[in-house]
């Protein structure tokens, strides 16, 4: 738990990003919780739009945590960039208790992001945003002719596999060699 | 140059742009805002072809296996076959994925085309065209309320072997068997046979068989499962076929080789007969046959087009020979169409009289037909026969 308390407490968490309050409030307060990304920033979002993604919200299930004990333990994601968990808890906010339409127009519109997007969506199981994701990369090469599809997705040719596949052979060839002499040195 | 002389310039290359336009969204006639974007990214690659290759790149491989298969189910038929054309690991990767089972159909109006189309959703065809084009292209056209989207594919200068080459990866890719072919050329029967011999719908164009040899090949070796057409055939020897064609519908174009045996000893739903050398005799030995009701069991409807010489009653007198048909003027419950196949139901034509003969399983075949004088002599004889059954 070290890194969370690094996050807390390198992180500001007096200024944590919130989800606008909607006019008609429901009576029942609402629990939030706390997450933070690479970058420590820590992020207070809602239960009810932590629910979008399944790996958060069993783990609030399963912990049972109080708020301050959420406060004080967020739930750290280090594999995932501060400004792509940004873009997650904004959609998650921003679809909180909605149905998710046909066409998503709050995607976020960063290609470059899109790879690290769909890696972060996909770790924290958010259904939908995984599937308006993926239709995104299907836009990526609408009406591109193959070579176009070949170099937006980085699609290796036969010849570049092989290569690539025998000098992953030779380098498993070469470690697997070096263990064997490191093993025969420790048994001398 | 001024602004407006660029502004000029632009709308001039928007003007071009719709004219070129590869896709427009036809089905719904919506112009999306991507759409605009690859429009403009098409038009930005013509005028500046080596600056403006695409910058983002988004490394699909690299991708959880489950989740780059959800990214390649959102590609539409034609994006599926460019990519799984890549290379042999993108292959593998589009073969992963349960595609919907595509209605494959092979050459139509002569060109090699493949057409593509979910049986879920037939207004919709997805058609790869391999004639001699510059570079690949797509092309969206509305025809009725059916939407053609076309990929246009550069052939290696022989088109016919690149149809072949696509068609088997078409199946494989998606896991679909062809439906129906025309055959345009001699290679492609071989190649079929070897391929998929078991075939719902086959049509061999004018001319392309020119041996006997081949077309026993067809019938020895090919099994059509629901409509076999042959347009017309060139052969040096004349066609001596013996056995019995085992299609259910066929339609023979220069059917001069078409005897009574093959008639008689098939098992043929559907006969179809044009340029026939079948005399007014002949037809009252099938018709005979068909009333004692040991032959032509599964004969639903038998059109037969020949010449004579006999004029129009001593014609009818020599087919009803000891067949003594009622003539009726009604229709009396006829039905007015025949299924040829699964896909084309035959409007008969209306006639005043029709002459019915009936079988002892209570079913009846409605003889009806028409002359028409031929300028190089004798007479013109179109006749239909029409099987059913009399409703209580």
């Amino acid at each position: 738990m070290s890194s969370t308390e690094q996050g807390t407490s390198s992180a500001a968490p007096a200024e944590p990003t919130t989800a606008p309050e909607s006019a008609a409030a429901p009576e029942v307060p609402e629990s939030f919780y706390y997450v933070h990304g690479k970058d420590k920033v820590v992020h207070k979002v809602s239960a009810g739009a932590l629910q979008h993604s399944a790996l958060i919200h069993g783990m609030i299930s399963n912990l049972g945590y109080t708020e301050e004990q959420a406060k004080a333990n967020p739930f750290p994601f280090e594999n995932i960039d501060g400004d792509i968990l940004q873009m997650v808890v904004d959609w998650c906010n921003q679809h909180k208790g909605k149905p998710t339409p046909p066409e998503d127009t709050n995607l976020p519109k960063q290609k470059e992001k899109l790879f690290d997007l769909v890696l972060a969506v996909n770790y924290l199981e958010i259904k939908e945003l995984l599937t308006y994701c993926c239709k995104q990369v299907a836009m990526m090469v609408k009406g591109k002719s193959p070579e176009e599809i070949r170099e937006i997705w980085m699609i290796p040719t036969d010849a570049e596999d092989e290569a690539a596949e025998k000098e992953a052979k030779k380098r498993a060839g070469k470690e697997a060699a070096g263990e064997t002499a490191a093993a025969a040195g420790d048994a001398k | 140059m001024s602004s407006r002389d660029t502004e000029m310039e632009f709308s001039q290359l928007f003007g071009q742009l719709d004219i070129q336009n590869k896709e427009i969204n036809l089905s719904n006639m919506i112009f999306h805002e991507d759409d605009v974007f690859r429009q403009l990214n098409e038009l930005i690659q013509t005028t500046f072809p080596e600056s403006s290759k695409p910058k983002i790149r988004f490394p699909l491989l690299k991708l959880p296996q489950l989740v780059l298969l959800e990214c390649i189910e959102n590609l539409d038929v034609l994006e599926i076959i460019l990519f799984s054309l890549l290379s042999k690991r993108a292959k593998t990767i589009a073969k992963l994925i349960r595609w919907n089972p595509l209605d494959i159909q092979l050459g139509s109006d002569g060109k090699p085309q493949i057409q593509l189309r979910y049986s879920l959703n037939p207004g919709r065809t997805w058609i790869t065209d391999l004639e001699l084009s510059e570079y690949p292209y797509y092309q969206s056209s509305l025809v009725g309320p059916t939407v053609n989207h076309y990929l246009f594919m550069k052939n290696n200068g022989n088109a016919i072997e690149d149809l072949k080459q696509m068609a088997e990866h078409i199946c494989e890719v998606f896991r679909s068997p062809i439906r129906e072919i025309t055959i345009v050329e001699q290679s492609l029967i071989d190649w079929i046979i070897k391929f998929q011999p078991t075939i719902p719908y086959l049509t061999i164009e004018k001319d392309v068989i020119t041996s006997v040899g081949t077309l026993d090949c067809i019938f020895e070796d090919l099994k059509v499962t629901k409509h076999f057409v042959l347009n017309s055939i060139r052969t040096p020897k004349k066609i001596q076929c013996t056995e019995p064609i085992s299609f259910p519908s066929i339609s023979i174009h220069n059917s001069y080789w078409f005897t009574v045996p093959l008639i008689l000893n098939g098992n043929n739903s559907i006969i179809r007969l044009y340029e026939s050398k079948l005399t007014p005799k002949d037809i009252n030995t099938i018709l005979k046959e068909w009333q004692k009701g040991a032959k032509l069991q599964n004969l639903k409807y038998l059109e037969i087009q020949t010449t004579t010489h006999l004029y129009d009653n001593d014609c009818s007198d020599e087919i009803f020979k000891y067949l003594y048909p009622t003539s009726v003027h009604r229709n009396e419950g006829r039905p007015k169409t025949v299924s040829i196949d699964d896909e084309w139901t035959y409007t008969l034509p209306e006639v005043v009289v029709v002459h019915n003969i009936t079988r002892s399983d209570g079913m009846t075949l409605s003889v009806f037909g028409s002359f028409r004088d031929l300028k190089r002599g004798g007479r013109e004889l179109f006749l239909g026969m029409q099987v059913w059954h009399k409703q209580p």
